[in-house]
C-alpha cells in the first residue's frame, strides 16, 4: 500500500495548534515543579492570621488589622510570585527550545511563527492564571474564616458594653464590608492583566536575546522601568505647556506609550485601605492589557518571522 | 461555447494531483546561504550554487565531511532558514510556505525532544501540530511505536531514553502525519550498530511504501546500502550527482564471485585472462564480509543460542 497522496489528509486550524501548544508549555511548566511556591504562600497567609496588632480599644477596632493583613500580605504575594513566574516561565520557553533544538522539531511542522509565538504566551498565562486562583481560593477561605471569626468576636465585645441591635449590625456589616468581596477579585485580575503584560514584553525580548539570564534581567529592568512611566508622561504634558524641546517631548511621548505605566495596576494599596475599585478603572485597565499585550506580541512576530534557528 | 475561466473545485483537485505526482519531490535551485561573521567580515559562504532535484519514491543521500553544509542545505528546505539566493521547493511548492511542511516529517541531527513528555505523548504532540485527532491519532501512534518497536517504552520519559531510542521516536514523530518526503540529517550517528541496522530497515520500509527519504550522513556504507542517488558536497558545492550504481561502478574492471572454485578452476580463469587481448587480472581472493555484518550475525547466533 502506498502511503503517498496527492494533497495532505490533515490540517490544523491556527486556534488548534495554538491551544495545543498553550498546553504543552503549560505542562512542561507543571512537571518542573513550579506549583511548589503555593505551598510558600499559604504560609504566608496562614502567618498573616498571627499579626494582629494590639488596638483593642472598642468592638470595631477589633481583629481589624487581621483581616487588613491577609488581604495586604495575600495580595502582595500574588502579585509578587505572578510577576516572577511569567518572566522566569516566558524567559525559559524560547531560549530553552533554541538550545535543544526542540524547536526544529516544532517549526519543522506546519506551524506558523505566530501561533508559536502566541501557544508558548497562552500556556504561561495558563499557568499564571491557574496559579492566582488558588492563591485566590487560599486568600478567600482564610479571609471568610477569620471574617466569621472577627465579627462572633465583636459581637460578644459590642454586647458585653450594651451597644443597641442597630450599632452591632451597622458593624457587622462594616466589618463584611472588608472580608471577601468582589473588589478583591477586581484586584486579582489587575493582578493577571499586569502580569499578562509583563509576559507578552518578557517574550518579544526572548525573540532576540540567546539566553535566559538576559530575558530574564531585561525584564524585570522594563518592569521596575514601567512603575516610572508616569513621570515621562508627565514630562511631556508639563513640557507641552512650558516649551521643552520637541525631541524631548516626543521621546518622552514615545516612552510612555512604548512602555506600560505599571502603577495604574497596582490597586491593592487602595483596596487594602477600603477604597473602591470601580468597573470604569477595571475597564480601563483591561483596554490598556489588551493595547501592550498585542503590541509587545505583534513585536515579537516581526522579529522572529525572519529568526534563522 | 463559453469557457468558464476558473475551474470547478473538482478539476482544481484534479489539477493538483496531477500537478502533485509530476513534481519533484525536491528541487534546490542555485541555493546559496551565506552566514555573516562579524560587523565587517566577508559573508561565510555556506552553501554555494547547489542545485538537486530528488523524484517522488527516491531515496536521496547527500553525503560530504562536517561542515560541508549538508545541515544547512536541509534547514534551508526546511524554511528553517532563509536562503541567501536560489530556492527551494517540496512537491512544487516553495519551501518558505508554512503548508508545503505538511507533506514534509524531520528528523534533525542528535534530535533533542521535550524530556518532560512520554514517547506517547511526544507522538500526540507533534500530531496534533499537524491537525490529527481523536481516534486517527490514536491508531497512528499505535502504528509508529510498533513501527519504531518502542511499543514497551511509550509511557517512559524521553529524557530517559537511550540514543538508539531517541532516534526511534524522532523517525515516529517526523511520520506522524503520512508525509511524502522523509528528511533525515545524520539519522544513524552516535547509534549501535543493532540500532542503526533497524534505522536502515526502517528507511528501506519507507521507500517500499513510495516515500522519498532525503538523507544526509557522513557514514559512507549506510548510506551506499539505502540510497538510489547520491550528491556528493564539499565546502558547500555539490561536486559529484547521479545514481549510486553508476557513481561506485569501475567502468573498466568486472568482477565474477564464484562459490566452491577449487584451485585447478581458479588457475584456468588465470590462464584463459593472461591468454585474452588486453585484459588483466588486477586481484584473486576471498571477499570478505564487513565487520558490522559480522557483528550482527554474532549478535543474532548468541541471541538464538
Amino acid at each position: 500500500m502506498s502511503e503517498s497522496t496527492p494533497t495532505p489528509a490533515f490540517k490544523a486550524s491556527h486556534a488548534s495548534r495554538m491551544v495545543t501548544l498553550s498546553l504543552h508549555a503549560f505542562t512542561q511548566l507543571v512537571r518542573m515543579k513550579v506549583f511548589y511556591f503555593l505551598a510558600v504562600f499559604a504560609v504566608i497567609v496562614i502567618g498573616s492570621n498571627f499579626f494582629d496588632m494590639a488596638q483593642h480599644q472598642g468592638p470595631e477596632s477589633v481583629g481589624a488589622n487581621v483581616l487588613r493583613n491577609i488581604k495586604s500580605w495575600s495580595l502582595g504575594a500574588m502579585a509578587l510570585f505572578a510577576v516572577v513566574i511569567s518572566i522566569v516561565a516566558t524567559a525559559l520557553l524560547l531560549p530553552r527550545d533554541i538550545e535543544d533544538r526542540t524547536l526544529y522539531t516544532v517549526l519543522a511542522k506546519p506551524v506558523p511563527r505566530i501561533d508559536y509565538l502566541v501557544g508558548r504566551l497562552m500556556g504561561v498565562l495558563l499557568l499564571v492564571f491557574v496559579s492566582l486562583a488558588v492563591m485566590d481560593l487560599l486568600m478567600v477561605a482564610a479571609l471568610h474564616l477569620r471574617t466569621g471569626m472577627v465579627m462572633e468576636m465583636q459581637e460578644k465585645m459590642a454586647v458585653g458594653r450594651g451597644w443597641p441591635e442597630e450599632a452591632i449590625q451597622s458593624l457587622k456589616q462594616e466589618t463584611l464590608a472588608s472580608g471577601v468581596n468582589w473588589q478583591l477579585q477586581a484586584a486579582v485580575l489587575a493582578i493577571f492583566l499586569k502580569v499578562a503584560v509583563m509576559a507578552a514584553i518578557c517574550l518579544s525580548v526572548s525573540t532576540f536575546s540567546t539566553s535566559t539570564l538576559f530575558t530574564t534581567v531585561v525584564s524585570f529592568l522594563i518592569f521596575f522601568i514601567g512603575h516610572f512611566q508616569a513621570d515621562a508622561l508627565d514630562f511631556y504634558l508639563k513640557g507641552v505647556e512650558a516649551g521643552t524641546s520637541t525631541f524631548s517631548q516626543y521621546l518622552a511621548l514615545g516612552f510612555s506609550l512604548f512602555i506600560p505605566n505599571f502603577q495604574l495596576f497596582n490597586v491593592v494599596d487602595g483596596l487594602v485601605q477600603n477604597q473602591p475599585i470601580t468597573l470604569l478603572m477595571v475597564g480601563k485597565l483591561v483596554m490598556m492589557a489588551c493595547y501592550y499585550v498585542l503590541l509587545y506580541t505583534l513585536l515579537a512576530w516581526w522579529i522572529f518571522s525572519d529568526k534563522e534557528v | 461555447m463559453a469557457i468558464c475561466p476558473l475551474p470547478s473545485p473538482c478539476a482544481q483537485f484534479i489539477l493538483r494531483f496531477i500537478m502533485a505526482n509530476d513534481a519533484p519531490a525536491v528541487e534546490i535551485t542555485d541555493l546559496v546561504k551565506e552566514f555573516k561573521t562579524t560587523m565587517r567580515g566577508r559573508p561565510l559562504r555556506a552553501v554555494d550554487q547547489v542545485s538537486l532535484r530528488i523524484m517522488p519514491g527516491e531515496v536521496y543521500g547527500l553525503i560530504g565531511p562536517n561542515g560541508s553544509g549538508k545541515s544547512t542545505t536541509m534547514k534551508a528546505l526546511l524554511g528553517l532558514l532563509a536562503p541567501t539566493a536560489g530556492s527551494c521547493k517540496i512537491f512544487g511548492r516553495d519551501s518558505i510556505k508554512v503548508d508545503s511542511r505538511q507533506d514534509v516529517g524531520f528528523l534533525p541531527e542528535n534530535p533533542y525532544f521535550y524530556k518532560h513528555l512520554t514517547g506517547g505523548e511526544t507522538l500526540r504532540f507533534y500530531g496534533r501540530l499537524c491537525g490529527l485527532g481523536g481516534s486517527v491519532l490514536r491508531e497512528r501512534i499505535e502504528v509508529l511505536l510498533e513501527l519504531v518497536d518502542l511499543k514497551d517504552a511509550r509511557d517512559r520519559r524521553v529524557g530517559g531514553y537511550s540514543k538508539g531510542m531517541l532516534q526511534r521516536i524522532g523517525l515516529a514523530q517526523a511520520m506522524i502525519q503520512h508525509p511524502r518526503l522523509v528528511i533525515l540529517d545524520e539519522p544513524t550517528a552516535g547509534v549501535d550498530p543493532v540500532g542503526s541496522r533497524e534505522i536502515r530497515d526502517l528507511v528501506l520500509k519507507l521507500r517500499d511504501q513510495g516515500i522519498t527519504v532525503f538523507l544526509c550522513s557522513h557514514l559512507l556504507e549506510q548510506v551506499q546500502e539505502v540510497c538510489d542517488r547520491v550528491g556528493i558536497i564539499f565546502a558547500g558545492k555539490l561536486i559529484r550527482e547521479g545514481k549510486l550504481e553508476e557513481l561506485i561502478a569501475i567502468e573498466d574492471q568486472t568482477e565474477v564471485i564464484i562459490r566452491h572454485a577449487d584451485s585447478a578452476l581458479v588457475s584456468r580463469i588465470e590462464e584463459i585472462i593472461q591468454s585474452s587481448d588486453g585484459a588483466e587480472l588486477v586481484q584473486t581472493g576471498k571477499p570478505r564480509t564487513t565487520l558490522e555484518r559480522l557483528f550482527l550475525k554474532e549478535i543474532k547466533r548468541d541471541h538464538q543460542s
